[in-house]
């Protein structure tokens, strides 16, 4: 039994080393909200997005806030982060392809489907396709994602410095 | 102000108290025989510690279709099952593919569930329905209906009965359900 002297003594030391750990535990979740509703840096590796991201990891900034204020702004081309559907533990990262109401051929290079096979996209939902379209699982495979799914998109490229680029919402259109 | 961090890091990752609107989950929840709408704690934290879902949870999860909505629907089969579907899906049978699960409402005629979206990816998943706290008489926890055990002798009154005809919707609900493990006993 602890006498009670002792724990009088203690006691603001215990109430102090308390207050710290909820101030460290505010502080964490203020960082995480952060990184999740604003904008964060995160490391992005994987060879589906070569030659635009490299293999072996790149610092990148994700916005988030714009998509969340405004989901309905997805532009073609553009890079978004999204979460697997196929593994929800997993942020993967595409490029838009098709936004609702489009109607996208599935595979061009006719790897995983027919080169004729054309999909029309649901209301709600996005093609997304991978760059490295040998090394890639997107949209080809699991079919169109919904947009409740997507997390923001990719401003820029932080590190390696040397290749620093910031990356345009604006795609252009190549016309026949 | 300085807290708020910590309280809203709490609702996000943890536990949150919410309001269940519409009909799409009578009787379960929101039945016509009450006048207020439902007020349930809804679970966080096992979604995101990665705790499997499963078969009979009741979940709230983002519309696909219009990603601003949030639906309550019951989970009623998961990834590898085979499930018959109701109208108006096209396809009279569907496999559900890894990472995804098929959710239905509780009142089958008038619900926005997977008969009219497809399977749901677990991502989209946002909290597991956990506890009634209002209206006071269906307080208590939510959880997968079982067969009601009847006392020796003693009477069977109208818990008894809505008890045993809960439990005889979810047989019906998983007579349309095959799961990986009984498709794989027949060969």
């Amino acid at each position: 039994m602890i006498p009670p002297s002792w724990l009088h003594l203690a006691e603001p030391a215990i109430k102090k080393v308390g207050l710290t750990c909820l101030h460290l535990i505010n502080f964490g979740f203020a960082f995480h909200l952060f990184k999740e509703n604003v904008a964060g840096l995160c490391f992005m590796a994987g060879p589906s997005m070569l030659p635009t991201l490299d293999n072996s990891g790149e610092l990148v900034l994700e916005s988030i806030l714009p998509h969340r204020l405004f989901p309905n702004q997805l532009g073609r081309g553009e890079l978004i982060t999204l979460t697997s559907p196929v593994d929800p533990s997993r942020i993967i990262c595409k490029r838009v392809i098709g936004l609702p109401g489009d109607v996208v051929c599935v595979d061009p290079t006719g790897l995983k489907a027919h080169s004729t096979e054309h999909v029309l996209v649901p209301k709600g939902h996005i093609w997304v396709a991978g760059d490295n379209a040998a090394w890639s699982k997107d949209s080809r495979d699991y079919g169109p994602v919904s947009m409740a799914l997507v997390r923001g998109r990719i401003a820029a490229r932080i590190y390696p410095l040397n290749r620093f680029t910031v990356f345009s919402k604006n795609a252009t259109y190549i016309d026949h | 102000m300085y807290w708020l961090p910590l309280g809203l890091g709490f609702t996000q990752y943890f536990y949150t108290l919410k309001t269940v609107r519409g009909r799409s989950m009578q009787p379960t929840l929101n039945p016509d025989t009450s006048s207020w709408d439902d007020i349930v704690i809804f679970d966080r934290y096992s979604i995101n510690s990665g705790e499997p879902i499963r078969k009979g949870d009741i979940v709230a999860l983002r519309d696909p279709i219009n990603s601003r909505k949030m639906l309550v629907k019951r989970v009623v089969a998961v990834a590898g099952d085979i499930v018959k579907t109701l109208p108006p899906y096209p396809d009279a049978e569907v496999f559900i593919p890894e990472g995804h699960v098929w959710v239905e409402g509780d009142e089958p005629f008038r619900t926005l569930d997977s008969n009219k979206f497809g399977p749901v990816p677990l991502a989209l998943l946002d909290s597991k329905l956990m506890y009634i706290v209002w209206p006071l008489d269906r307080i208590g926890p939510l959880r997968p209906p079982i067969s009601p055990v009847s006392k020796r002798g003693a009477s069977r009154d109208f818990r008894w009965y809505s008890d045993m005809a809960a439990f005889e919707r979810e047989q019906r609900r998983q007579s349309r359900v095959t799961t990986r493990s009984t498709t794989t006993s027949h060969s």
